[in-house]
């Protein structure tokens, strides 16, 4: 075992001058504590998505967003609140395969495995999000892993243009470095499934505008590197 | 001739290929490197016996493209920068990409080394993270791994 969780649900009913918390430890450290027991619940499955992020041996887990497209997976590295999730809904609108919003999950051979927690969605100004599965948003939820087709990375501005520009192998495996788990704790294993990962994939970076314009654009992006991989 | 007289390249770093580019990551300092073509072979040439002279000559004959000794001098600057070089008793002579460039010609400036770095991120940097200011419960909602216990607010 590696890392034990204990959840203390206390009883409804308060004691006059007394706050009562839900509490939440990993091993023996408290990690969490509420009054309400959803926010506690959502730390820990952070933590638990985290901690298996961090800690697991056979994958290496990226912070993308991930969509599958014609048979090959399209990565959108980012940190948090830069928009992945909104893309990868767009993306979801216009047909493509749900993987992720959080993690790209490769494996040895360099394949992209789903992690396909319902998507995370900010509905208006505030941080707070509403959890949506990609069923309930009319898309389908991908099952087997796929080969990577190509990596974006852009940011949102207010009325940027998406003419974006294409990056290097090297590059790109540097982007994709930058937004890994656990390579400060594994630095070996990450760069050589990353390097498996790349192999054959198309890496371009951009500034987006709205994100229906830019998904469009992203998936044609793969279809005409599938047609040059034809020719 | 003095042991560390001509740039050395650190080899306690780990490498990775990608066609001719060469990624390298600073396990002391938690920072990947990607080097292109030029600035690759440079380092891998690096040895400690080698001059600058003797670098142009051999990157000349690697890369199959005229590489003179400034390009070798602006790799060296590159590679001091990002600290892949074992440091060095006696000053490296130095040079800068515009000089270079001088140097060289523009119709040569394909051939200029060049070292771009990013910083590995934490686990708690890398993941999904609330801001500062952010309602949380636990530090590991936070970016910066830090909830106040008063405030109920990611800080730090």
């Amino acid at each position: 075992m590696q890392r034990l969780y204990s959840l203390v649900v206390v009883q409804n009913g308060q004691r006059a001058g007394l706050r009562r918390m839900h509490l939440l430890y990993a091993d023996s450290e408290r990690i969490a504590r509420d009054t309400e027991l959803d926010p506690v619940l959502a730390a820990l499955e952070t933590d638990l998505h985290r901690h298996v992020a961090e800690a697991s041996p056979d994958m290496t887990f990226l912070h993308a967003g991930v969509v599958g497209w014609k048979g090959r997976a399209i990565l959108l590295p980012g940190r948090s609140l830069s928009g992945k999730t909104t893309l990868v809904r767009e993306m979801l609108r216009l047909g493509a395969t749900y993987y992720s919003d959080e993690f790209a999950v490769v494996d040895d051979s360099g394949k992209v495995h789903p992690f396909t927690r319902p998507l995370g969605i900010r509905e208006d100004s505030t941080y707070a999000q509403t959890n949506y599965t990609a069923e309930s948003l009319g898309a389908v939820s991908g099952v087997k892993p796929l080969p990577l087709g190509a990596v974006v990375i852009c940011k949102y501005k207010v009325g940027a243009r998406w003419n974006p520009a294409s990056l290097s192998h090297g590059q790109g495996a540097l982007e994709l470095m930058a937004n890994s788990i656990a390579v400060r704790n594994d630095p070996r294993q990450t760069l050589r499934r990353i390097q498996k990962l790349v192999s054959s994939a198309v890496f371009v970076r951009g500034t987006r505008g709205e994100a229906d314009e830019s998904a469009a654009s992203i998936l044609n992006l793969l279809s005409a590197g599938n047609r040059q991989e034809k020719e | 001739m003095k042991e560390r007289e001509y740039p050395r390249a650190r080899l306690d770093c780990l490498t990775r290929e990608f066609g001719d580019e060469v990624l390298v990551y600073d396990r002391e300092r938690n920072v990947g490197h990607c080097l292109n073509a030029t600035a690759a072979a440079a380092w891998k040439h690096c040895d400690g016996k080698k001059s600058a002279p003797e670098l142009a000559k051999l990157l000349t004959q690697q890369l199959s493209t005229p590489v003179n000794e400034s390009v070798v001098l602006l790799a060296i600057e590159e590679l001091s920068q990002a600290r892949l070089l074992v440091e060095s008793e006696r000053p490296v002579r130095r040079t800068s990409r515009r000089e270079a460039i001088r140097a060289i010609g523009i119709a040569g400036a394909i051939a200029l080394p060049l070292v771009t770095s990013l910083v590995a991120p934490t686990p708690a940097r890398a993941a999904s993270c609330l801001a500062n200011g952010q309602p949380c419960v636990s530090n590991v909602q936070c970016c910066t791994g830090r909830c106040g216990v008063s405030s109920g607010r990611c800080n730090g």
